[in-house]
């Protein structure tokens, strides 16, 4: 099956800020892929482009078969893709139920009403005027019309931006669900929780290039990293009576290893002979986030920073 | 939640004319929703035709109105005056506001296509057109204003008029960029315009009366006051500049219409 995504050789200017430089990657159908990055590296250009709403300089994007910037499959893409914007837009005085009807009388294979408003959390809250809701309701909301066409593919920038944690919770369980009827989906977020929690791979963007992709678990090779366990020192030991090489940091014993099995098994042996408890025993790899900051870190000391573009 | 649609299926569109009523429908809807907003629409002319009333209500037929009494000729230009409120100002300034709060990206993304979304407005400001012109006459006629008798002139001088203000309206959306500015430049444009084409008072001055008559808002008072006053038919030459204008309106408009906050 043709991938949802495609895009080659990406670049977009503003006047003289370069906000995508080149940008390669794809998306194949029914995956979820992160765009990560920090602010100005390109994401919601590359976003605005693939939703026809920016014109590329160069390369190319190919979604759903069609080019985003070819107006004479604008209607059929519109009809086939939702959008979640980061600003909320809907007008104050209509209800909620009267807010996502108007939306589904623009698509030809739009869901019913009823049966979208319950998954985003707003049942309850249908005759509600628009005006009148919390922002993390009108979040919600922004959601159900991002969903009411049924898509087939999904942008969702920033979506959980302002949910309390049970929202976002639901909300990720609602995009797995989109995932799992075969919706395919391209989301932007800060959150790396939300990377590691819904994507099957991340595009990490700097500065207008890619600088990583991958699935989020093997990430800048984070699944091959060196373990660290960290416990608090005993009470009757010295640093230096370990069996393994360890130092000191913020009060915790750090030992680093390849072979965190075997470590482990040497570290506890050693305390029960003591008789003694590893105190906040934990094991730790490199997270989403320490890889992704490295990543970001490491492209950002070798070129200019960019103007954000928003 | 049920199954996607089948993958990479082309999707019908929906009927054209299902789209439009649809259209209109949540348009209207979401007007008579904002009630401050429905209310001074429609207070707006006719508390003016009051006042009016109250001044010049005995003033009868003078040649200073061109032969009509006051109130015959405010009645048709009060009329014309709120039909250009309306669809150019009000029209103006709530696209400007829809793309900065980003509502007209939001309809943008989805399959509505631009002229449904415009004709939706347009039909809007027709409506409100008439509702507004009804009232004036109502109040018009308490001050012994006769009733005109060419409805069916007035009729298509209303819905040309509308149609030629909301292009025009659109342009001037088109090229402010930020909905703080768009009041103010709406009437900057308007204010003037509405003094030398005698919505006020009659100009009596022959060269800004000719100049003022190939601008858009002396035709339409003009073409107004005709059905209105002087039991008139359509004033084909004065609808053909106004319609002139509406085409010079949809040309900037088309040509520069923007639904994203952010420009390029």
């Amino acid at each position: 099956m043709p991938n949802a995504i495609e895009v080659t050789g990406l670049r977009k200017s503003y006047g003289s800020v370069h906000a995508v430089k080149n940008v390669n990657f794809t998306v194949r159908r029914g995956e979820i892929v992160a765009l990560l990055g920090p602010n100005g590296a390109g994401k919601t250009t590359t976003l605005e482009i693939l939703e026809g709403f920016r014109v590329r300089d160069e390369g190319s994007a190919v979604v759903l078969g069609y080019d985003p910037n070819d107006r004479s499959h604008a209607r059929e893409l519109r009809e086939r893709t939702g959008l979640v914007l980061q600003d909320i837009a809907v007008e104050p005085y209509l209800t909620v139920r009267e807010t996502v009807a108007r939306s589904a009388g623009y698509y030809s294979a739009a869901r019913d009403v009823g049966e979208i408003i319950t998954p985003v959390g707003l049942n309850g809250q249908e005759r509600r005027k628009v005006r009148t809701l919390s922002g993390g309701q009108k979040r919600r909301l922004d959601l159900a019309l991002g969903l009411i066409g049924n898509p087939e593919l999904l942008y969702l920038d920033e979506p959980t931006t302002g949910f309390d944690p049970a929202a976002r919770r639901d909300a990720w369980e609602l995009v797995r669900q989109l995932r799992a009827s075969g919706t395919t989906v391209l989301l932007t977020t800060h959150d790396m929780d939300e990377a590691q929690a819904l994507a099957d791979r991340v595009v990490v963007l700097s500065a207008g290039l890619v600088v990583a992709a991958g699935p989020p678990a093997v990430l800048g090779g984070r699944d091959r990293a060196r373990a660290r366990i960290t416990f608090a020192l005993p009470d009757c030991g010295a640093i230096s009576d370990l069996p393994l090489p360890g130092i000191e940091q913020n009060g915790a014993v750090v030992v680093e290893t390849a072979n965190p099995t075997l470590a482990l098994s040497e570290l506890t042996a050693w305390a029960m002979r003591r008789g003694t408890e590893l105190a906040g025993l934990a094991v730790e790899r490199p997270s989403l986030e320490d890889v992704y900051l490295q990543l970001t870190h490491e492209s950002a000391n070798t070129s200019a920073p960019e103007r954000s573009t928003r | 939640m049920t199954a996607a649609i089948a993958v990479g299926r082309t999707r019908p569109r929906r009927h054209a004319l299902t789209l439009l009523v649809h259209q209109v429908r949540y348009e209207q809807l979401s007007f008579w929703r904002n009630p401050q907003s429905a209310i001074f629409t429609f207070v707006f002319p006719v508390v003016f035709v009051v006042i009016i009333g109250a001044l010049f209500g005995g003033v009868s037929r003078s040649s200073y109105f061109g032969g009509l009494s006051a109130l015959q000729y405010y009645v048709p230009t009060i009329a014309a005056l709120s039909v250009l409120g309306s669809c150019y100002g009000q029209l103006a300034v709530a696209l400007a506001a829809r793309r900065q709060n980003g509502i007209l990206k939001r309809v943008r993304a989805t399959p509505l296509p631009a002229w449904a979304y415009f004709a939706g407005l347009l039909a809007h400001c027709v409506l409100v057109s008439f509702v507004d012109v009804a009232l004036i006459v109502g109040v018009g006629r308490l001050y012994g204003v006769p009733l005109p008798s060419h409805w069916l002139a007035i009729a298509a001088t209303l819905v040309l008029g509308a149609a030629s203000f909301c292009a025009l309206g659109v342009a001037v959306a088109s090229v402010i960029s930020n909905a703080e500015a768009a009041p103010a430049v709406a009437q900057l444009v308007l204010f003037p315009l509405l003094f030398i084409s005698g919505t006020y008072l009659p100009i009596h001055f022959a060269v800004l009366n000719r100049i003022a008559g190939w601008l858009p808002v002396r035709p339409f008072n003009e073409a107004l006051t005709g059905p209105f006053a002087q039991h008139a038919g359509p004033d084909w030459s004065h609808l053909a500049v106004l319609a002139a204008w509406g085409v010079v309106g949809a040309t900037v408009a088309i040509r520069r219409f923007r639904w994203d906050p952010r420009p390029e």
